[in-house]
């Protein structure tokens, strides 16, 4: 079970939670609208498409939240642009190959073959996969759904072959993003068995000192450096954190 | 003069309306028993009618003799037909004395000349219509499942093949228009599909083939063919159709990769993600109950 006492750090500002809680919302409803249009043959579909009361209004909501993800998207550049200039935590979701060498690491230390764990950064392999996938997978999201959406102003530049197309790449991008999210996503940030039934860090927006330590001890280290940690409060937290996590 | 006015009185009491209703029932006394046929070595003719699609059909008001114009009396006239296709080509005659500009206009279609050269797949007024059931064409109903009824013969194979044609109806249904007509048909049966369907390309009575330079969707006429709905549509808009295929590496073959990619990236990287989620697990059971690591 997860530890809620002891010191804690920030971990996500407000603004990032908001942002994520209307990815979340956006996210679901998207999916809940939209893999019913890709499955229509199936009795499901149907059945939650009339929930809906129809298929123009599952368009309608599908549209309206696209533009909702649209906009925190921009928003979502225009605060990591801005916040580029910060001296702290500026290359947080940087992926480089550190990342790829810590997710081998991982893995061989899982498997039980290595004794050492590899020191995380503010943001471990999982999590930088994630955010890209994010990234990536909205970008494509966006420019396929707005192809779709939009066909005759698209056919005014580019061949008409792109909107059949782009209904394969939003179908398979969705799929791809939903199978993700259940088995990576839901797996790290739900069903751990040590941060079951959730990880709180995304909506309290602090994770406990002791946790950091141990499961992102690059940034634990940065942050005593700059004398921004407080010490973890008392031994027995301590060693419960310590075997919960190693 | 006496005699006149009794003749014209006589014509006008003796109008067949009142006459109507015990006609219809005398026939139905027969005909409303379940399994009531006529047999042709092609098959059986199911001559039963259901009295309640009848009076929900848009020929409800009329007289069984309206149509069946020898059929007075009992027992019918001797039959000429000798197939049970003969019988249903010979009967549809009888929808051209009201309707004959549709059947005119079938007549010089593709599927009106093929009933002239014989052959025996070609839909008559009936296949598309039905007999006994007809329902406004307008209806949603009717138009909502036009893919299916096209589809009778437009998604069998077999069918095509003798015509040189490929069955079309299944590519249809997973394009745009097909999704939305089909969710129109089964999650909001009462409300007209705004989609594409069957006709509103190919026509409905005028029908022709795909080579044919007048056919709308001719490669030539394609374009003003979609302006129909999509007013604005520029040159480039009448490219991104698929021509009813399955996308393959010869067909929209860029649709096909896209799908070829996806088809390997998301097991590939599923698989992935489960491996590590399998490692971590693994690892947390080994710490808790192994003693080790």
């Amino acid at each position: 079970m997860m530890r809620r006492g002891g010191p804690t750090v920030e971990r996500f500002s407000l603004a990032q939670r908001v942002e994520h809680f209307v990815l979340l919302l956006s996210f679901n409803i998207l999916a809940l609208t939209g893999l019913p249009q890709k499955y229509s043959a199936a009795d499901w579909a149907q059945r939650l498409i009339a929930v809906f009361g129809g298929i123009e209004t599952t368009r309608r909501i599908h549209r309206t939240l696209a533009v909702i993800l649209i906009a925190q998207g921009l928003y979502h550049l225009v605060a990591v642009v801005a916040g580029r200039k910060r001296p702290v935590r500026r290359h947080d979701m940087h992926f480089s190959l550190a990342d790829v060498r810590d997710l081998l690491g991982d893995a061989v230390f899982l498997a039980g073959r290595r004794r050492e764990r590899p020191r995380f950064g503010r943001f471990d392999y999982r999590q930088k996969f994630e955010y890209w996938a994010v990234v990536w997978g909205t970008a494509l999201m966006v420019a396929t759904g707005l192809i779709m959406w939009f066909p005759i102003i698209v056919t005014r530049w580019l061949p008409g072959v792109v909107i059949p197309a782009s209904r394969v790449v939003h179908g398979g991008e969705a799929l791809l993003a939903l199978f993700a999210v259940i088995t990576w996503h839901f797996y790290n940030a739900h069903f751990r068995p040590n941060i079951f039934p959730m990880d709180p860090a995304m909506f309290t927006g602090q994770i406990p000192v002791e946790r950091l330590r141990h499961e992102h001890a690059g940034e634990f280290e940065d942050l005593k450096a700059r004398g921004l940690a407080p010490p973890p409060s008392h031994p027995e937290a301590q060693a419960e954190g310590k075997s919960q996590t190693d | 003069m006496y005699w006149l006015i009794l003749l014209v009185a006589a014509w006008i009491l003796g109008s067949p309306q009142p006459a109507v209703a015990q006609d219809n029932e005398s026939c139905l006394a027969c005909h409303q028993v379940e399994g009531t046929a006529i047999t042709f070595p092609d098959g059986a003719l199911d001559v039963t009618i259901n009295s309640k699609k009848f009076a929900a059909s848009v020929h409800k008001d009329f007289t069984c003799t309206t149509c069946h114009t020898k059929h007075t009396g009992y027992p019918h006239p001797p039959r000429t037909a000798t197939s049970r296709r003969s019988y249903r080509v010979v009967a549809q005659q009888v929808c051209a004395t009201c309707h004959a500009d549709q059947s005119k206009t079938y007549e010089l279609s593709v599927h009106g000349r093929g009933l002239r050269m014989g052959l025996g797949d070609v839909p008559l007024c009936t296949s598309c219509h039905t007999t006994h059931a007809v329902i406004k064409p307008k209806s949603a109903a009717f138009r909502n499942s036009i893919p299916e009824t096209c589809g009778n013969c437009h998604a069998d194979d077999a069918v095509m093949r003798r015509y040189g044609l490929r069955p079309v109806y299944q590519a249809y249904v997973e394009e745009f228009h097909g999704v939305t007509t089909r969710l129109y048909r089964l999650v909001t049966p009462a409300v007209r599909s705004p989609s594409a369907v069957c006709y509103d390309c190919h026509t409905a009575h005028a029908v022709r083939r795909v080579a044919d330079p007048e056919s709308p969707v001719a490669p030539a006429n394609l374009l003003a063919t979609c302006r129909r709905c999509h007013a604005r549509a520029g040159s480039l808009f009448a490219t991104a159709w698929t021509e009813h295929r399955i996308p393959s590496l010869r067909h929209s073959t860029l649709v096909y990769l896209a799908q070829l990619f996806y088809l390997i990236l998301i097991p590939g990287v599923v698989g992935v993600l489960v491996v590590l989620t399998g490692l971590d697990l693994w690892h947390w059971a080994v710490t808790r109950w192994g003693g080790r690591a």
